[in-house]
């Protein structure tokens, strides 16, 4: 017997009945309830999924030449219906099927948030005609035509808990994208903060977006633009590189929060004169790095490998498959070339999108996009889109996913 | 078609543990998860230099080195999973007013039954016995799983009667019943009833039996987390999985269940193919796979009516925060302190039911018990509320990150005043998850991440004693929070683990003809 003994009613008996009618009681519960049909989905659910559709459906409304190297795709929602709100500065991860290669590439959402409830995003593609997408959208996209994308991702934006009240936006050639969209919300209130954007182009014909940038301005005095040219010197412009002493005149003595989006070699350019700032980390934030072309200039490239081509064996729910795989590519790429569909989002080893399973080999993790988590590294676990092959070897990579019920 | 012993839907703790078992025995089993990543609720995510743990405060039922909880048991020893964590010290902090309205109440309650009685004496002189006898019903209680558990659930009633007497009559009670049962004075129910939220049920139908199980569980064996969050865990058994021959498809869901003449499941059709298999051990909601996945013929009118009297639980609100100065520096040295407006649960759970009411809240520092658990001179702070209601569906996407925010605002402000500290300028990244956020990763009805409410008629110990009948479709089960021990990582375990044992003495029935 236990040395303490309680009980609740009057009679313990009674007490024990009760808890042996609690089936009883349950069943009684069930029996009351109505036999109407169950309700497959709920409110919140509704809500979360037109606000984080997987994939989304465009028509291309319009293109339009933006500068000599640029062009804007307005894109409208093909059903007609509102997009989803998205905070000024993120991007969609756009669907580009060439051939029989399936591969994607991020761009930032550069209208206003006030578009998406009319169905409505621009981005702006610029060419890189050393690129593979760039070149083939703007030689091939054309209005009518459908493009399947991604709904918004990314962590470029303006969060009022977290960032200084005043914001000084490094913009490197079409890097000024996500700026565009700031510049929009602030002037049609959907954000409130100072944005100073210091806009680093060639020459003054090569600036994007330079009209819309001006009315923006005029419109709207809490945005501000100061363009610097680095092959020409003309008088009210900035002249040469986004060097710290033109960060600080145009930062002021106040707190600010940096704010970068450009090629990849800016943000190389830029860490060191940050540095000389001696700002707090949490005051400088980046656009994604973008993919990495050149793996072997990154830390800890096994140089003998550079150049070759490896066996790449893919386990994909289900199938299996052998592929070539350039040590000189990731292994997303080579996924990608050999007709492969495999999750993709930001391309730079930091969403975790394409996570896999490293079954067997070697690869090489640039550290600048490991984007992994601590576990990871322990399990064998990867982002595809940051990792080089490093011998042969095989990959477990999850199905790209779509939308259900 | 593809044919497998056994397939696995979803790669929550409950999906995962049911895989592990499936597995361990040598079954063929497949895993399709939606998500690219294992885990559901338990997970992680990264930004910047940090990494968010995104859902454990506590672990329950997993022990010490030298004392196993249950929970430890299957995913260590049995799962062979290796994990490296560290003990929790402290059950909680609470600070709130108590229930008279005008008492303030600051409690720090260490694990370990002694020391957690003395502290109790300490706030509430006089207390003393009634939180004793707690402790040693507690101690019945367990027992009598043991012995319910050692027997496969045909328990002999006189022996019940004779050694878990307790446990027969006041079983079936709600907390302040027995409480008041026990003359626990009230300042210290109030104290005692601080975990409630961990069940998302007030006092007035917080079942005794579970909720006194549970915080005997937290105090008796302490609570755990893993040094590299969650992930560590789910990914852990994963591949323990993987080891024993399972294979997983993620980014793959279930859209279909595939029936035989019989009305005994046949299949499965996924987003990535049909597969073949008489055995489903489901991780999605019950709800959710009678109304979408099975055609309305094979569900039971019973099942239809169970799942019409459910109300889902505790849609969750979490504000991340990485700060860039060290736990030290902020004067941060509690583990989790609970800030209840009240500590008068029915009036709480009533305030979570809207946007504009809930004040609640829980914070979490794991750098106070894992010091690297973020990079030198940082620290991370979860801060969570629970909605007993469905208000987030009535916000609008035009107001979504000003709503988001707001409530954002409200928990930060509260942490720092209840605590006097300050933390704000220290923010380097912050996230913050709504149901919606919970709806888009996990997608769990509503949001909710404890299954079905676990009130009254429909908590633990019925749901258990009725398991027999709770899966009346041949060849589909339903494991994780939904299921028989409700929620938290230990019972999603717990029913992952029972499900698939059951499941296999069946496939070993079948086999004998
Ligand atoms: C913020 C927060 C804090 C918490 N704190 C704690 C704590 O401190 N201690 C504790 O013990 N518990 C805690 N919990 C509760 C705990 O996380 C959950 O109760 C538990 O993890 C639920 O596990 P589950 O097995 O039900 O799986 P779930 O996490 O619900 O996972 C279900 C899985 O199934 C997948 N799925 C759904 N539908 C399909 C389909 N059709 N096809 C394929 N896959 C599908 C989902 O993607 C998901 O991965 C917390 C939860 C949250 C959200
Ligand atoms: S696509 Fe984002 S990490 Fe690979």
């Amino acid at each position: 017997m236990p040395e303490v003994n309680y009980k609740v009613g009057l009679i313990g008996k009674l007490d024990m009945l009760k808890f042996k009618n609690m089936p009883k009681v349950r069943n009684a519960a069930i029996d009351a309830s109505p036999s109407t049909p169950l309700k497959g989905i709920e409110p919140t659910n509704e809500k979360a999924k037109a606000h984080h559709p997987k994939q989304i459906e465009f028509v291309i409304d319009d293109i339009l030449q933006n500068g000599p190297d640029a062009k804007t795709v307005i894109l409208k929602k093909k059903d007609g219906e509102r997009l989803p709100l998205f905070r000024a500065g993120q991007y969609i991860s756009v669907d580009v099927p060439i051939g029989t290669t399936h591969t994607t590439r991020s761009y930032s959402i550069c209208s206003s948030p006030a578009l998406a409830k009319e169905g409505i995003y621009h981005i702006t593609v610029k060419r890189d005609d050393a690129g593979f997408v760039s070149p083939y959208i703007q030689d091939n996209w054309k209005k009518g035509d459908t493009v399947i994308a991604s709904g918004p991702q990314g962590h470029l934006y303006y969060e009022p808990i977290r960032d200084a009240k005043k914001v000084v936006a490094l913009a490197g050639g079409s890097g000024i994208t996500p700026f565009m969209g700031m510049a929009y919300a602030i002037r049609d209130s959907y954000e409130d903060f100072d944005l100073t954007v210091i806009f680093g182009s060639r020459t003054e014909d090569a600036i994007v977006y330079r009209k819309e940038l001006d009315e923006v301005c005029a419109a709207c005095d809490k945005v501000h633009v100061v363009h610097v040219l680095s092959d020409e010197e003309k008088e009210g412009f900035e002249h040469g590189f986004i060097s710290a002493d033109l960060i600080r005149k145009y930062g002021g003595d106040g707190e600010f929060s940096i704010f970068m989006c450009g090629p990849q070699a800016m943000y190389n350019f830029l860490d060191s004169e940050i540095a000389k700032l001696g700002l707090r980390k949490k005051f400088v934030r980046r656009e994604l790095f973008g993919a990495i072309k050149d793996p072997w200039n990154q830390p800890g490239y096994p140089e003998e490998i550079r150049g070759r081509t490896f066996n790449l064996h893919v386990v994909q729910c289900g199938k299996e498959y052998d592929i070539p795989a350039s040590a000189d590519e990731s292994l997303m790429v080579a996924c990608e070339r050999a007709g492969l569909v495999v999750p993709s989002r930001c391309r730079s080893g930091e969403c975790g999108w394409c996570h896999s399973k490293l079954l067997s080999g070697d690869v090489f993790i640039p550290e600048k996009t490991d984007g992994r988590r601590a576990a990871d590294l322990d399990y064998g676990y990867i982002h595809i889109c940051s990792s080089f092959p490093a011998s042969d070897v095989a990959i477990d990579v999850p199905a790209k996913p779509v939308d259900t019920q | 078609m593809p044919k497998y012993d056994a397939v696995v839907i979803g790669a929550g703790n409950g999906g995962l543990a049911a895989a592990c078992r499936m597995a361990l025995a040598g079954k063929k089993t497949l895993l399709i998860e939606r998500h690219n990543l294992p885990g559901g609720c338990a997970s992680s995510f990264r930004r910047g230099r940090f990494e968010f743990e995104t859902a454990l405060h506590e672990l329950c039922e997993w022990g010490t080195a030298e004392k196993f909880g249950a929970c430890r048991q299957t995913v260590v020893d049995d799962f062979g999973v290796d994990l490296k964590g560290h003990i929790v010290p402290e059950n909680f902090r609470v600070i709130t007013t108590a229930s008279d309205g005008k008492t303030k109440i600051d409690a720090t309650l260490p694990c370990g039954q002694q020391p957690f009685i003395d502290a109790m004496e300490k706030y509430v002189p006089g207390c003393r016995k009634s939180i004793e006898d707690f402790f040693k019903i507690g101690t019945e209680f367990h027992e009598a799983g043991d012995y319910s558990l050692s027997v496969n659930g045909k328990t002999d009633p006189a022996y019940m009667q004779e050694h878990y007497p307790n446990f027969l009559r006041l079983g079936s009670y709600p907390i302040d019943k027995v409480f008041n049962a026990m003359k626990m004075p009230k300042l210290a129910q109030d104290i005692m009833g601080t975990y409630w939220g961990y069940l998302d049920v007030a006092a007035d139908k917080l079942s005794f039996l579970q909720y006194t199980n549970m915080v005997w569980l937290y105090v008796t064996y302490g609570a755990w987390i893993p040094d590299k969050t969650s992930h560590e865990l789910t990914t852990g058994m994963l591949e323990s999985f993987r080891k024993h021959g399972g294979e997983t498809w993620f980014n793959c869901s279930a859209t279909k269940i595939l029936f035989d003449d019989e009305k005994a499941v046949c299949g499965v059709e996924t987003t990535c193919g049909t597969v073949e298999t008489k055995h489903i051990l489901c991780n999605a909601n019950p709800t959710m796979v009678y109304a979408n996945m099975c055609p309305p013929e094979v569900v039971p009118e019973r099942m239809v009516k169970l799942h019409n009297a459910r109300e889902y639980s505790a849609r969750m609100f979490v504000v991340y925060i990485g700060l860039d100065k060290s736990a030290e520096e902020l004067g941060l040295h509690d583990y989790s302190v609970f800030m209840p407006e009240s500590a008068d649960s029915v009036r709480e759970y009533q305030s979570g039911k809207t946007i504009k009411d809930n004040y609640n809240m829980v914070s979490v520092c794991y750098n106070t018990v894992n010091p690297d658990f973020s990079p030198p001179g940082t620290c991370v702070v979860s801060l969570t509320t629970t909605f007993s209601g469905d208000d987030w569906a009535n916000v609008d996407e035009e107001d979504y990150f000003k709503t988001k925010n707001m409530m954002a605002n409200r928990l930060i402000d509260r942490f720092e005043e209840k605590l006097g500290v300050t933390i704000r300028p220290y923010i380097e990244e912050i996230e913050v998850a709504t149901p919606w956020t919970m709806c888009n990763f996990v997608n769990t009805p509503q949001g909710s991440a404890y299954g079905y409410e676990l009130s009254g008629w429909d908590s633990m110990m019925p749901r258990m004693m009725m398991m027999g009948t709770e899966f009346p479709v041949k060849g589909l089960k339903f494991v994780g929070a939904s299921s028989i021990r409700g929620d938290g990582y230990n019972s999603a375990i717990f029913s992952g683990n029972t499900l698939a044992r059951k499941t296999l003495s069946e496939m070993k029935e079948e086999e004998e003809g």
